[in-house]
């Protein structure tokens, strides 16, 4: 082929695709009778489908709008929200965490939701917990819709805690509750019996961070002391850490670290329980033969206790106000069509729709929102981000037996401590600047 | 000395196996069942079933793989042609032409190919920001027709090629864009052609850039959406491998066609980040 | 107008279309990068964006994360650039002593090269994987012995991911080697033989004093190559365990885009850079001296 036959092929195939692909700029002009509303989410899983399929729905019963819905692993996903929003070029309606809330109303990406609260066809303020609604408020403004509540619990493998003996008298299986009895529990499951390398554990470590948290929320932990410092390293947390070092170190119940067990463990029957996020409901549906339930976490240390957080539904600071109504018309839809949302693995946010029988039915949804009045969300800071990286960071040098908990937890609080002070730091300046140009 | 080629024949034969067992395990398991992928026993299927590429191929909500496709050949066909023609018509002016300054622009080109490319991201997304280019295929097109490694090449070759029949035609009355377009490209077009399959497989295989500047999913080019659906199914390798397969197929065969060019592109510079 | 102003005027227009991509995308971002880098920028509250001079750099430099990602980058390219060198040295050269069937050996060897990055880190994912990967399931099957967790324990960890890259990149470094074996003439090995010389003395004594620039140009382009690590790691172990395979790339990209200091990020930029640079001057100075061979 020629030099010149060569660049005019690509020139054609550039023409071409440009031509088909046109939907990228032009695309909008075409549907101008339907308002259009990008949606955003990380829910890249199972759960996406149900998500899917309640749009579809949403779209069928509102023929004036249509909703598209993107989905980006949660990772990068807050960094797609964040500067897309920053550039004006965001989705219309978004899914941010209640824990990620700080720093995106700080950035100015969220808009105020008063109205969705008030009126005739509002979501109704009062069918919220007041702890889970906190999270999405500002100075006393709305800038969130919790959808739901995702808090961590416990996965049991019925089978195997019938075999150790928890049964209750009609015969179920009945998942430990206090220290003991889960230290007891997971021991026996544990086979061959004495052996240096077991085939089967009674309990592996999950998300080790999350793991840890959920601890924390239990040995009344925190995170933050009275005047916004950090305390990572408070006394109760590093029990809380030198509780989950100990089921490797002293109890010798847990799979080495290295060995990815957790859930993978858990879903190949050869661990008996395992703490994780109420989301993983979904991965469990596919397996029609394992029989799992779920409870809440067992009392570890005070008193019962869960991390948890929420999904939010966000919109856009200066919609048109036909976007804005049927953005708001959409959060409507999905917060009071939250049961659907439960069936992928998560507790609605609202009371009433978890009065409803139907959700009571779903086992391990309801067993985990038992936890409702224990939970714990997250610190709200705007350098949330920075501190979960230091909490991350402790934790995995402990369970991996390479730093005792005192001095790690030490390390992450100074670190995390800095990232504050940086960012206050900053904060004084613009506002000094700010009150020059006054 | 003939035993010996012999034992090296047989023994480069097993190095180049090594090289292409990962590839070609790939495209196996891409055709197991769902339930046979994490049983490494067998390498082939036990029965050959087209259920992962059906599975990934359905699902365009999720993974809007025919998207990403076109979105990858119309960047990297772009990038290429952008490059071909800005680098040859640069390199024309220098060496041809003789423009005053040429010869120190070109050195400040070289100096520039050693800047290291981690040093633009930050600022270049900044000026894409700026200029409103974010989640465009603009911020994947035009910066990187930016590289002096293309000016650089065909300089060099122009240099070594006589001006000759150049010289002829400009006294058979032809005007300056006319011996550009008509002999000096022409003469230039084995370089054209190392350099341009050199461009495209960069910028086919370019994973950084599409991660930094593309929001929408719709706007991502295969390598940023592979990864990221594989972030998202990481339970699933049987569907994971097929799109990974159903990716690399264009440069494979690229590869097959241009073997020669991209062998040369590849001994006349450089390696790869 | 003169014939010559005229001529200088369409090499002008001839210039323009790479001339302003160079100044627009290569000097702009330069200069957007040094200012970036004496400035306090961030994304998320852009009205504290102002001038603190140097302190960008004070910060860097007190900053352990940063020495932690320069170790993991560092020991990325002293593990890399000398087992990239002598699989690609031992590539080349039996490579060149074949003589049937070498272009296909060849072609074979460099094939990973064409994949993305992308799709490199799934397959390697895939045989690492402690449960059912390749690797454990042949220590397990046939060696019987117990799992190796090659991604998620310190030691192992960046090893693993320079085989990784090896087998990415090996190809094109034997390739370029292969051709500058291929220019040193027969006779010189026809005399030598002759003179009883060998196969070791050959390499030693011709081959490798032959090879050493072109040894020269690969060490340095895959030094530069190898402090820009970033893909290779963040793909396949996301930087751990503990951050040990964090390379500075990494961090700077998570210091922009998800912490979005974008000023701070751009400062640890240009002291990456400026360790890259003094390895990309002796480059620098090995293509000119190119250029002016063939000038």
């Amino acid at each position: 082929m020629s030099t010149k036959a060569s660049m005019i092929l690509l020139l054609v195939i550039c023409g071409v695709i440009g031509i088909f692909r046109g939907d990228f700029s032009c695309g909008k002009l075409a549907a101008t009778q339907k308002t259009e509303i990008s949606f955003w989410n990380g829910f890249t899983g199972p759960d996406g489908r149900v998500m899917l399929e309640m749009i579809r729905d949403f779209n069928e019963k509102n023929p004036d709008v249509n909703v598209t819905m993107q989905r980006i692993p949660w990772a990068l996903y807050y960094n797609k929200v964040m500067v897309s929003g920053l550039d004006d070029r965001g989705p219309e309606v978004f899914v941010i965490h209640a824990s990620a809330l700080t720093r995106m109303h700080r950035a100015g990406i969220l808009a105020e939701e008063n109205s969705l609260f008030a009126g005739t066809k509002s979501v109704p303020t009062d069918d919220f917990d007041s702890y889970v609604l906190e999270q999405t408020m500002f100075d006393g403004k709305h800038f969130a819709v919790p959808l739901d509540i995702h808090p961590q619990g416990m996965y049991c493998n019925a089978d195997m805690l019938k075999a150790s003996g928890m049964t209750n008298p009609d015969g179920s299986a009945k998942p430990p509750e206090t220290r003991e009895e889960f230290l007891k529990v997971a021991h026996l499951m544990m086979s061959p019996k004495g052996s240096d390398h077991p085939d089967t554990f009674g309990y592996a470590l999950t998300s080790w961070p999350n793991n840890f948290s959920s601890l924390v929320a239990q040995f009344d932990g925190q995170w933050l002391d009275k005047d916004g410092k950090c305390t990572l390293n408070h006394p109760n947390n590093v029990k809380a850490l030198e509780f989950m070092a100990s089921l490797r170190s002293t109890e010798k119940l847990i799979p080495p670290p290295d060995n990815q067990m957790g859930w993978t463990g858990f879903r190949q029957k050869k661990v008996g329980m395992v703490w994780d996020g109420i989301w993983m409901v979904g991965d469990l549906k596919n397996m029609p033969d394992f029989h799992g339930i779920g409870a809440p976490i067992p009392t570890i240390g005070n008193h019962p206790g869960t991390l948890a957080d929420s999904h939010c539904l966000c919109l856009k600071p200066n919609l048109t106000p036909k976007q804005r109504e049927a953005g708001e018309r959409f959060i409507q839809y999905l917060s009071s069509h939250s049961l659907k949302w439960a069936s992928a693995g998560q507790v609605p946010a609202r009371k009433s729709v978890r009065a409803n029988p139907e959700f009571q039915r779903m086992q391990i949804q309801y067993a985990f929102s038992k936890q409702i009045p224990f939970m714990k969300y997250p610190p709200r800071i705007t350098t949330l981000f920075e501190m979960g990286q230091e909490i991350n960071l402790a934790v995995e040098k402990v369970v991996r037996g390479n730093a005792k908990a005192q001095e790690a937890l030490d390390i992450a609080n100074v670190n995390a401590q800095k990232a504050m002070d940086r960012d206050e730091e900053t904060q004084k300046d613009a506002k000094l600047s700010e009150a020059a140009k006054k | 000395m003939k035993f010996l080629k012999w034992v090296v024949g047989i023994f480069m034969s097993l190095v180049a196996f090594l090289f292409i067992s990962p590839i070609l395990l790939m495209a196996m398991t891409s055709f197991k069942h769902e339930s046979d992928v994490l049983n490494p026993s067998t390498v082939v299927p036990k029965i050959w079933t087209f259920e992962n590429y059906r599975n990934v191929l359905s699902w365009a909500e999720e993974a809007p793989f025919g998207k990403w496709l076109l979105n990858s050949i119309f960047v990297s066909c772009s990038v290429t042609l952008l490059v071909l023609l800005f680098s040859s018509m640069a390199a024309y002016a220098i060496t041809r032409l003789k423009v005053p300054g040429g010869s120190q622009f070109l050195t400040v080109v070289i100096f520039s190919m050693m800047v290291p490319g981690q040093l633009f991201l930050v600022p270049v997304y900044f000026i894409l920001s700026k200029l409103h280019w974010l989640d465009t295929p603009f911020a994947l097109i035009i910066p990187a027709t930016a590289g002096g490694f293309g000016v650089f090449m065909l300089c060099q070759f122009m240099k070594a090629v006589p001006t000759a029949i150049e010289e002829a035609a400009m006294i058979d009355g032809c005007s300056l864009a006319g011996v550009y377009s008509k002999v000096t490209l022409p003469l230039i077009a084995p370089a054209l052609a190392t350099l341009g399959v050199f461009t495209f497989i960069g910028s086919w295989n370019d994973y950084v850039s599409p991660l930094v500047f593309m929001d929408s999913v719709r706007n991502y080019t295969l390598p940023v959406g592979i990864a990221m659906y594989q972030a998202s199914y990481y339970t699933e390798y049987g569907r994971t491998l097929a799109t990974s397969a159903m990716a690399s197929l264009p440069l494979m065969i690229i590869f097959l066609i241009f073997q020669k060019q991209i062998v040369d592109s590849m001994s006349s510079t450089g390696l790869k980040d | 107008m003169t014939y010559k102003k005229q001529k200088a005027l369409v090499g002008y227009l001839f210039m323009a279309p790479y001339g302003i991509a160079f100044l627009c995308f290569l000097v702009l971002p330069l200069v957007v990068a040094g200012a970036l880098s004496v400035m306090q920028f961030d994304l998320t509250s852009k009205e504290t964006t102002h001038f603190v001079g140097t302190q960008n750099f004070v910060e860097v430099y007190k900053d352990t994360y940063f020495w932690q990602a320069l170790l993991a980058t560092s020991r990325y390219v002293i593990w890399m650039v000398p087992a990239l060198v002598i699989t690609s040295l031992g590539i080349a050269l039996g490579l060149n002593a074949m003589s049937r069937g070498r272009n296909m050996v060849r072609a074979l060897i460099f094939l990973p090269g064409m994949f993305t990055i992308a799709v490199t880190a799934i397959i390697w994912q895939w045989f690492y994987n402690l449960e059912f990967g390749f690797f454990n399931y042949v220590i397990k099957t046939f060696l019987h012995g117990q799992p190796v967790p090659w991604l998620s324990e310190k030691s192992l960890a960046m090893p693993s991911i320079v085989v990784m890259a090896l087998w990415w990149s090996a190809g094109g470094a034997s390739i370029i080697i292969l051709t500058s074996l291929q220019q040193i003439p027969k006779m010189y090995f026809e005399a030598a033989s002759l003179d009883g010389a060998n196969i070791w003395q050959l390499f030693k004594n011709i081959t490798f004093p032959l090879l050493k620039p072109v040894l020269f140009f690969v060490i340095l382009t895959s030094t530069i190559g190898a402090f820009q690590m970033f893909p290779q790691a963040s793909l396949l172990t996301n930087g751990g365990p503990e951050l040990s395979t964090r390379g500075v790339v990494q961090y700077i990209y998570e210091t922009a885009f998800n912490n979005y200091r974008l000023g701070y990020a751009a400062s640890i930029s240009w002291i990456l850079a400026a360790i890259t640079m003094l390895f990309g001057m002796f480059q620098f100075l090995m293509i000119r001296k190119g250029v002016r061979n063939v000038s």
